[in-house]
């Protein structure tokens, strides 16, 4: 069984016009799918690491105190008492900024004291519920004690740290590679110093965008944002949120008159708007991909119904002489094969150079050659089966056609 | 009114060249009846096509109404075309998403003429071939010499200097075909010229005068006695057409 | 002729409805894609106020840390600057209109039986109505003299008071700031510049604030910037005053400036104050004391990020494929009406008139093409802004504001459609023209 390549690929060249604008539709689909999909994973997996906190099961209730009888501390010590009695609620802290928000706090830590100020680390200020409240584990040392929790900072102290942290691990690695950070010393940038009492892992801080959103601390100490909002933590038992946080809000909102309470939201408002940009360039990349490769199949298809449809004398005539329906189509689907191989090969070539480009732009590894072989291959056999109805049909064409004059 | 002299036209592919006219010359007055026969491969078609001015020549002169037609530009051949000549195909080919109507009046459209004009044209052409009552059916729910006297109909309309037959009657079975042979003779009684290309001897007998074609040159002429009287509108016409 | 080609072209369709449908289906789907792409991206881009453009410029100095940059993928300097440093450029008289500001958060209460509410409030100076053109509904801004020292004077966004007052006529009225007696003076009209060009640093698509109040109360009641405050130093900051004097930068400058002369001895002031202040110890990065204009301010801060050019980079594609196939589908059905075509050649028709013939049927299907293409694209604009908006029940403003049509973008859209249309079809409208007749005509 030869396969008569040569016969096949004289004919193509002397009709060329279709098959080079087959061809050209295959290029950019190739380069567009490979591309596409390398982005779309590379988003994937961003917004699927681990977080460390239990997010379905967190609420997130702001209070701004506005008056000058509103006093912090007394405060805070009110509503974390209301929260913790009331069934349902695993566990309720205080802190400064929201996690995963895109918005909070962070600070230069440094091993040496005089050391000259290195990256600025993301810091969370909570007491000792705030993990439980997160939901996230230590791994190493301890949790803070309640005696350990500092007052708020104030307006003549503003500059004041605490004598102990929580690091995350992947801190605790970047500060201390391949050291027990337990009982190490870090100096933020005026040469106070605190010791790392305990280690926590998975835990993603406020910065999810960041390049590294798990360099996170705890400082024990009661938030004051200077005139900002109040931020409580509050974990729920599965399936007890919603209810809740309706039950809060209420409550809360004339508890205490010297504040209000601008909302309660669950967690996931925030990690969802953090990663909204993502997940719709995912969305985006993935609709439009398919809608390019589902319109290079109707191309596909359609050129070979036209050659099928300008060609019945000749198919008529090959039968007549003695072609069999199956080498009918095996000459069809050869052509179509040669039209969408030239394609891949240009394709290749395309979808290596936008992948250099955006490399260039995003700073990201470069196209990984497994997406490339896997989208040379996706995309021919998309092709065959595109250009299969057509040459069925041309199997289906009478010998007798060969003689008919009309 | 017609003058081909010498004219060659010269196939060409990588390995063989094939004369498909060779020194070839014609000349047709005004209102003759000119028929021109020879085998299959002898060069009809190209006459034909180059009469046409379908095909350029690649030698020689073709003058037509005065005209030199080798200088013109592909947009003043088409009007020489459009103006001076009125094709009849063997299969007919009318165009087959338009009616009757609108088939006789394509070549109309490429001038400009006013709907009126237009309109009148085509009344009077449809009641020549006697097609009138017919004016908006469809080609295909036409018999074979009904769709060949719309195609006679769509030639004359725009009163053109020659008709140009190409085996007009060799789709048709004989009735039908001694219809439009009784036709095209009553359209040339009215002054019009005609050339008929065919293979078909008998066919050709009918014409003044037969050119006889073999590898692309003339082998053979003949004359005959010319057909008509002065007055047009003479007995052949009229009663055999349905 | 023209309504002849019409009518020619709209039975071509009727003969042929499959590959006609086809044909449209792949334009309209190329020009929606490409107009959803489009709009988004032309309204992130947009320049609100494009007819200011040389006249309002962004003041920044590079006062970061001199070991390393502010932005490591950047080489700008830090989009606001330190208190002291703009204490002191304030003072020139050079800018027709100038102004301080900065982001921060209060309360507002004792509206009558209103619930207090959070509100986030502009501190600025007296300028900012004027320089950036807010619309009042009632009342208008303050004046000069108000910002130092600060007046209780307040202006409302629309919405907040419609919320307080009722949307009332609220000027005169007296309401609690943070628990300070503040009287309206303004209310904004509808105002929502997209991007938010004057603050970028807390979500660039997000409404302007709820209140604005005379700069001066910033170190009065010693209010922190609570969008972006950036410091670097070695130094101990326990009170608003060490705050004030450090080199911590979270006031943002902007200079309405009329001309190039005035233009240039603003840079000159600028640059003058920092040399002397590099003599006395700071400023030791190298110099880059600007002037941005709107609209290489949004550029330099990246409003159109990357995502947004690949997005317009592969609609492009998309629509080049769309285009390229439907060139393959005229072409093929072109070729299949050859013998018609041939026939109207030797009836007379020329070249020129078989190409217009044609072109004109692929006039026809590219306003068809461009109808679907507006009418899917507005649809899934639609179908995306419901998307964004039921996901973010509470969050106004975002994404979800930009997609929306606006009247020059659906003119581009049918432009852009017309004409890519008509480029897929000149080809094959050639192609067909220069088919030989003779060929064609079924001749014996």
């Amino acid at each position: 069984m030869s396969l008569h390549v040569r016969p096949i690929l004289s004919a193509l060249l002397r009709n060329r016009t279709g098959a080079v604008l087959v061809a050209m539709q295959v290029a950019i689909a190739l380069a567009v799918l490979v591309n596409a999909l390398y982005i779309v994973v590379q988003r994937a997996e961003r917004m699927r690491r681990p977080t460390g906190i239990d997010v379905d099961n967190v609420m997130v209730i702001s209070s701004a105190g506005f008056t000058e009888r509103f006093q912090t501390v007394p405060s805070i010590q009110e509503d974390l008492a209301y929260l913790r009695s009331l069934p349902g609620v695993v566990a309720a802290s205080i802190t400064g900024s929201i996690p995963l928000s895109g918005g909070g706090n962070s600070q230069p830590l440094v091993v040496r004291p005089e050391e000259h100020r290195g990256d600025n680390y993301n810091s969370l200020e909570i007491d000792e519920n705030g993990l439980a409240a997160l939901g996230t584990h230590l791994v190493a040392g301890r949790n803070f004690s309640h005696q350990e929790i500092e007052p708020p900072l104030t307006k003549t102290d503003a500059s004041r740290f605490v004598p102990e942290i929580i690091v995350s691990r992947a801190l605790a690695e970047r500060l201390f590679p391949h050291q027990n950070p337990l009982g190490k010393r870090v100096y933020d940038s005026v040469n106070q110093t605190a010791t790392i009492i305990g280690v926590v892992d998975p835990i993603m801080g406020c910065f999810p965008s960041n390049d590294h959103p798990d360099w996170v601390f705890f400082m024990p100490r009661y938030p004051y944002a200077f005139g900002g909002s109040l931020i409580y933590l509050v974990r729920t038992q599965p399936g007890q949120r919603a209810a809740l946080m309706r039950l809060v809000e209420e409550h809360m909102s004339k508890s205490n008159p010297d504040r209000v309470i601008d909302w309660v939201r669950p967690l996931n408002y925030f990690r969802d708007l953090t990663y909204l940009s993502d997940r719709s360039m995912e969305i985006y990349l993935i609709t439009v991909t398919a809608l390019l490769i589902a319109v290079t199949c109707l191309g596909i298809f359609a050129l070979a119904t036209f050659n099928v449809s300008t060609r019945t004398k000749q198919i008529g005539t090959r039968r007549a002489v003695g072609a069999r329906r199956r080498d009918v189509v095996r000459y069809f689907l050869i052509e179509n094969g040669m039209i969408t191989s030239a394609g891949v090969v240009v394709g290749c070539a395309l979808a290596l150079a936008t992948g250099y480009y955006l490399s260039l732009q995003y700073a990201l590894p470069r196209l990984n050659l497994y997406y490339l072989v896997g989208g040379v291959l996706l995309l021919w056999a998309i092709g065959q089966v595109a250009a299969w109805q057509p040459a069925r049909r041309a199997a289906a064409v009478s010998p007798s056609v060969a003689t008919r004059t009309v | 009114m017609l003058k081909m002299q010498d004219i060659s036209k010269i196939y060409r592919t990588d390995l063989i060249e094939t004369y498909a006219l060779r020194s070839f010359s014609l000349e047709v007055t005004a209102g003759e009846f000119v028929a021109v026969t020879g085998p299959s491969g002898s060069g009809k078609t190209t006459f034909l096509n180059v009469a046409g001015l379908l095909e350029e020549l690649d030698s020689g002169s073709y003058e037509l109404d005065g005209t030199d037609v080798r200088a013109l530009s592909d947009d003043a051949r088409s009007r020489l075309r459009n103006q001076r000549i009125g094709f009849i195909f063997q299969s007919f080919n009318l165009i087959p998403d338009l009616n009757v109507q609108d088939n006789v009046e394509v070549p109309l459209r490429y001038r400009s003429l006013a709907a009126a004009d237009r309109r009148e044209r085509i009344a009077s052409a449809l009641e020549l071939v006697g097609l009138a009552s017919r004016a908006r059916h469809m080609p295909s729910q036409l018999s074979g010499g009904q769709q060949q006297r719309v195609a006679i109909a769509r030639a004359i309309a725009g009163d053109p200097a020659f008709l140009l037959a190409d085996e007009p009657t060799g789709n048709l079975d004989s009735l039908m075909a001694r219809q439009v042979m009784e036709l095209l003779e009553q359209i040339n009684d009215m002054g019009t010229t005609i050339l008929l290309v065919t293979h078909d001897p008998e066919l050709a007998r009918r014409a003044q005068r037969n050119v006889h074609l073999i590898d692309g040159q003339i082998s053979d002429f003949r004359a005959y006695e010319p057909r008509r009287a002065a007055s047009p509108g003479a007995d052949t016409a009229g009663a055999a057409l349905a | 002729m023209l309504s002849y080609y019409v009518r020619l072209a709209l039975r071509s369709f009727g003969r042929n409805p499959g590959i006609t449908a086809l044909m449209v289906l792949a334009i309209a789907l190329g020009i929606a894609v490409c107009v959803m792409t489009l709009t988004v991206y032309h309204a992130m881009s947009g320049n609100p106020i494009w007819w200011k453009n040389d006249r309002l410029y962004a003041v920044t100095m590079d006062n970061w840390d001199p070991s390393r940059p502010y932005s490591k993928d950047s080489t700008l300097g830090p989009p606001e600057m330190t208190y002291k440093d703009t204490q002191y450029l304030y003072r020139s008289n050079i800018p027709e209109r100038k102004l301080l500001m900065y982001a921060t958060d209060g309360v507002i209460s004792g509206v009558g039986a209103v619930p207090a509410v959070h509100v986030n409030t502009r501190v600025t100076t007296a300028d900012f109505f004027a320089m950036f053109e807010a619309p009042f509904q009632y009342g208008n801004g303050w004046n000069a003299s108000a910002d130092e020292p600060a007046q209780p004077l307040i202006v409302l966004s629309r919405e907040e008071n419609d919320k307080l007052f009722g949307g009332a006529n609220s000027v005169g009225r007296t309401l609690r700031w943070n628990d300070h007696e503040f009287r309206v003076v303004g209310v904004l009209d509808d105002w929502f510049p997209r991007p938010r060009f004057f603050d970028l640093n807390g979500g660039r698509f997000n409404p302007p604030e709820k209140a604005f109040i005379p700069y001066g109360w910033g170190a009065q009641l010693e209010l922190l910037n609570d969008e972006e405050t950036d410091c670097w130093g070695q130094e101990k900051l326990d009170t608003f005053k060490d705050f004030m004097a450090s080199d911590c930068v979270w006031v943002q400058m902007w200079v309405e400036l009329p001309d190039a002369a005035s233009r240039e001895r603003m840079q000159s002031f600028m640059d003058g104050y920092w040399a002397e202040q590099r003599k006395a110890g700071r400023f030791q990065r190298p110099r880059a004391n600007r002037l941005t204009n709107v609209a290489d301010w949004l550029r330099d801060n990246r409003v159109v990020d990357n995502d947004n050019r690949v997005l317009v980079g592969l609609a492009f594609a998309f629509l080049a494929v769309c285009l390229i196939n439907t060139v393959g589908l005229l072409l093929a059905k072109f070729l299949n009406g050859a013998a018609v075509t041939g026939v109207r050649r030797a009836l007379g028709a020329s070249r020129r008139q078989i190409f217009i013939q044609h072109l004109i049927e692929v006039g026809a299907l590219s306003v068809l093409g461009a109808l679907l293409g507006l009418a899917l694209a507005a649809l899934g604009l639609a179908a995306v802004h419901h998307l964004y908006a039921s996901a973010h029940l509470y969050h106004h403003g975002g994404y979800q504001e930009l997609m929306h049509f606006d009247s020059v973008g659906v003119l581009w859209a049918v432009i852009l459609a017309l004409a890519a249309t008509l480029a897929a079809g000149l080809y094959p409208a050639w192609r067909v023209g220069r088919l030989p007749p003779a060929m064609y005509l079924k001749s014996q």
